[in-house]
């Protein structure tokens, strides 16, 4: 089976920064892909490089056969592909449901049919309660679950999570888990960038860690956190030891 | 039909009255100022475009302005054309220059694109009162008035309801701009444009289009004030102040409506011509009494009604029906 999204040997320079080294990945229809590593492992900037926002120095990135190496967000998304941000980027003075709607608009050409298309939509997320609110008077967890709601609508093949559940409170952070599972669930493709170690082990099929921008294991959640790279880069002994 | 009326009660008021005018007065300084309030109104919602809408805050329209007016003028005293032809290439050189303009948006976000508008509408300017071969350079040019409609030599009247045309146009575009698909993608790429482009929005090439548009709709009102005016001068068509008058009505109005920049421009240009007409005789300290005026209107809808006039409105009928919101615990700006 050809892989959905398939990365060669990616490398992103800032500068004499390498953010992103050599990273090479494939990700299958259906599979649930974590992303985790310390700050600064260049997690967000390998997001960035695969949906567009930045173009590779080096290496390619294969989108369901499309090389996409280079394309802008905007083309990206077209072809199935499209993600959150870390820090959140609502349409502030639009309603969640005027939000949802332009998301919509990426796949239907009526505005009447994006509307419908974005109440279901909302619903999905448990955000029907506030279709009619400004988004900037959301609190951060209802955000996080507008941003989710904004790039469902454009209707991916593979989404891309940067830090959804970062800085939720324990209910929230139940609410968003659930969704990402339910939509898992129903077939959606997802790549998952997060720092709950506990969340991440119970949701994702796989695991991929990255260390000053490189690849530095790649496994089934219990493999990678006993991997020993990766105990002393990012998890700590106390973790091995908790989860033991 | 009553949700139609109701959302354009004030614009068909608007309108209506305009319509209604020459009927009912014969005066021509009152139907001058008719006739001004619905070029300036259109010049703000040329304006509206990229700035409201798009979010691309310009304060440099004055060029677009300045070539419109220009291409009339000189269509008619030059080539001893008309200046219907003249507004068409005024037209052209516009949005030639909107896409250098709206290029440049892509690569400077925020006031350094705005301040880049300014650059380039005083490099016109200096173009304009420096060419003196082609332009008549700082004198200006006068514009020749030869009747008939061909000519755009026109009286009071006539111009009311050519104004008034122009001005249901640029509204009716603004409505569109409002419901559409491509006002909806607007939208994103004003409030976030990393966000739009993620959501399948070309965020660029869109921000280029509205600017072009803005620029060439502005050059056609132009061309029809330099006609109307009958006259062209480098230092007021180019002019800061003129470009900032165009941002204050809209923003006074309210930015990103379709009624908004014609509330602003009633407030402001019948302020304006009444203060003109009550000052004009004391010359000394009133001179610049508008300017006061203006700054102080700014500093006020900013204050209390960042939403502008329209916005205003919107608030009064939202308390009157009393929607219940739904609460939302927490929240943060």
């Amino acid at each position: 089976m050809s892989a959905l999204l398939a990365l060669d040997r990616v490398t992103k320079r800032f500068g004499g920064l390498t953010a992103v080294r050599g990273v090479s990945l494939e990700v299958h229809a259906g599979d649930l892909l974590g992303i985790i590593g310390p700050n600064g492992a260049g997690k967000t900037t390998l997001f960035n490089v695969i949906s567009g926002t930045y173009a590779p120095d080096e290496g390619r990135v294969v989108l369901d056969g499309h090389d996409v190496t280079g394309l802008p967000p905007h083309a990206i998304c077209r072809l199935g592909l499209t993600r959150t941000f870390q820090i959140v980027k609502p349409f502030g003075n639009l309603s969640v449901l005027d939000n949802v709607t332009i998301g919509s608009l990426a796949r239907v050409t009526s505005v009447r049919a994006a509307r419908v298309d974005a109440e279901r939509v909302i619903e999905t997320c448990g955000l029907a309660p506030y279709a009619a609110t400004r988004a900037r008077a959301l609190p951060i967890g209802l955000r996080k679950r507008l941003e989710v709601a904004r790039a469902l609508a454009t209707r991916p093949r593979l989404l891309l999570l940067d830090e959804v559940m970062a800085g939720l409170t324990p209910s929230e952070l139940g609410g968003i888990v659930d969704l990402v599972r339910r939509l898992h669930a129903e077939g959606l493709t997802l790549i998952v960038i997060e720092h709950i170690m506990a969340a991440m082990m119970r949701l994702a099929q796989r695991i991929a860690v990255l260390h000053h921008g490189e690849l530095i294991a790649e496994g089934p959640p219990a493999v990678v956190a006993a991997d020993r790279r990766v105990v002393d880069a990012y998890l700590g002994e106390e973790f091995v030891l908790a989860e033991a | 039909m009553s949700l139609l009326r109701r959302r354009h009660a004030a614009a068909i008021a608007i309108f209506g009255l305009a319509a209604l005018a020459p009927l009912a007065v014969h005066d021509a300084f009152l139907l001058h100022t008719v006739v001004e309030i619905l070029l300036w109104g259109a010049l703000a919602a040329a304006w509206n475009v990229a700035s409201g809408y798009a979010g691309q805050v310009s304060l440099g329209h004055a060029a677009f302005f300045g070539i419109g007016a220009y291409s009339a003028a000189l269509f008619g005293t030059r080539f001893q054309q008309s200046p219907w032809l003249g507004m068409l290439a005024g037209v052209v050189v516009s949005v030639g220059a909107g896409a250098v303009i709206g290029y440049l948006s892509n690569r400077l976000r925020g006031p350094y694109f705005a301040l880049s508008t300014i650059a380039f509408s005083q490099v016109l300017l200096v173009v304009a009162s420096r060419w003196r071969g082609f332009t008549a350079g700082s004198e200006g040019i006068p514009v020749p008035f030869r009747p008939g409609l061909w000519s755009l030599g026109l009286g009071h009247v006539a111009w009311v309801y050519l104004a008034l045309a122009v001005a249901v146009l640029y509204y009716l575009l603004q409505v569109y701009l409002d419901r559409s698909r491509v006002g909806y993608q607007l939208a994103g790429v004003r409030e976030d444009e990393d966000a739009a482009e993620a959501l399948g929005i070309a965020s660029r090439r869109l921000k280029v289009l509205a600017v072009v548009l803005s620029a060439a709709l502005t050059a056609v009102c132009g061309s029809l004030w330099a006609q109307f005016v009958g006259f062209v001068d480098p230092f007021y068509v180019f002019s800061v102040d003129l470009s900032v008058r165009f941002a204050l009505m809209t923003i006074i109005g309210g930015a990103a409506t379709a009624v908004g920049p014609f509330l602003g421009s009633i407030l402001i240009t019948s302020l304006e011509t009444y203060l003109r007409a009550t000052f004009s005789g004391v010359k000394t300290g009133f001179t610049g009494i508008y300017l006061v005026i203006y700054g102080t209107a700014l500093i006020l809808v900013v204050r209390f009604v960042p939403e502008g006039l329209a916005g205003l409105a919107g608030r009064v009928r939202a308390r009157r029906r009393r929607r219940p919101q739904p609460a939302v615990a927490g929240a943060r700006q």
